[in-house]
């Protein structure tokens, strides 16, 4: 019988999996605060660009669609980031949306 | 356009994985969910307290497996194009077909976290966070079950025989658009179950 080799393609998946369970941990016991925030920011852009990198291949392709979807993740994870600091100037800005 | 031309396109500009017609698709997709994500900001700016202790009632181990189940199925396409790539086309359709049942897996759990909110007095009206959640999450439910349909399409016609080493464009794209998929969940996950 064939071994079962250990790839790139298991490890990213596997590392994927083991971000996965910590950011659930962190969905179990974290508490509201730049911690927790500035922790998920950085998972979410990790997290998109391992997806981008390994599952898409995009490393060694059309640099418009690899530069395009690094945007897309880091441009949240910079949203993440900012809502938590100017939260209430967004609510502001947006009152007579809500009202 | 022809399949075997979109796999040829490599030039100094990369490879465009798939062919160009599912990158529009992926990217009207992700322009979508940006304007949802806003929904979202907009919505906790204004309740920041509703969105503290939203994720609280919510099933953390839903969203967690639903991630865990993506990621596999995404996993299994990578191996799917890898297979294609040497022509092994049995152990490409296994490789689909693995992908499609894990796919298959994501509107099953969510239809037992939806009983189960349920079941707490959690449904569209029970608050801002939980209207947002059931608006985020059902929509990108809907973009996946494309992805579901598109990946037994490509499973029938690697059954068929029609993709080869020297033409995949239509498994790869349908591969990239699965992905895409992923990086989408991987971002609504953390905002309803993690963030406070």
């Amino acid at each position: 019988m064939k071994a079962f080799v250990i790839t790139n393609a298991e490890r990213i998946w596997l590392l994927l999996l083991a971000l996965t369970a910590a950011g659930a941990w962190l969905g179990e016991t974290g508490e509201r605060g730049w911690a927790l925030t500035l922790t998920v920011a950085c998972l979410i852009a990790f997290k998109g660009r391992l997806v981008i990198d390994h599952y898409m291949e995009m490393r060694d392709a059309s640099p418009t669609i690899r530069r395009l979807l690094y945007a897309f993740v880091v441009v949240v994870a910079v949203l993440v980031l900012l809502s938590h600091r100017f939260g209430d100037v967004l609510a502001r800005a947006t009152a007579q949306l809500i009202a | 356009m022809s399949a075997t031309a979109a796999i040829d396109v490599s030039t100094a500009t990369g490879r465009i994985p798939g062919n160009n017609g599912i990158w529009v698709g992926i990217f009207c997709v992700l322009v979508e969910f940006l304007l949802l994500f806003g929904v979202y900001f907009i919505a906790k700016a204004h309740y920041p307290e509703a969105f503290r202790t939203g994720p609280d009632k919510l099933a953390t181990v839903a969203g967690t497996t639903i991630t865990f189940l993506l990621l596999t199925s995404g996993y299994c396409m990578v191996k799917a194009v890898a297979a294609i790539r040497r022509d092994r086309r049995r152990a490409t359709l296994a490789w689909v077909v693995g992908a499609m049942l894990l796919g298959l897996g994501y509107p099953l759990v969510k239809f037992f976290e939806i009983r189960w909110n349920m079941a707490h007095g959690i449904d569209g009206e029970t608050g801002i966070f939980y209207t947002t959640y059931y608006y985020l999450t059902l929509n990108h439910l809907v973009h996946v079950s494309w992805g579901i349909l598109g990946l037994g399409w490509v499973a029938v016609r690697t059954g068929l025989g029609v993709y080869s080493a020297d033409d995949y464009s239509g498994l790869e794209a349908a591969a990239v658009y699965w992905h895409t998929t992923d990086v989408i969940w991987l971002v609504i996950f953390p905002f309803f179950y993690v963030l406070r």
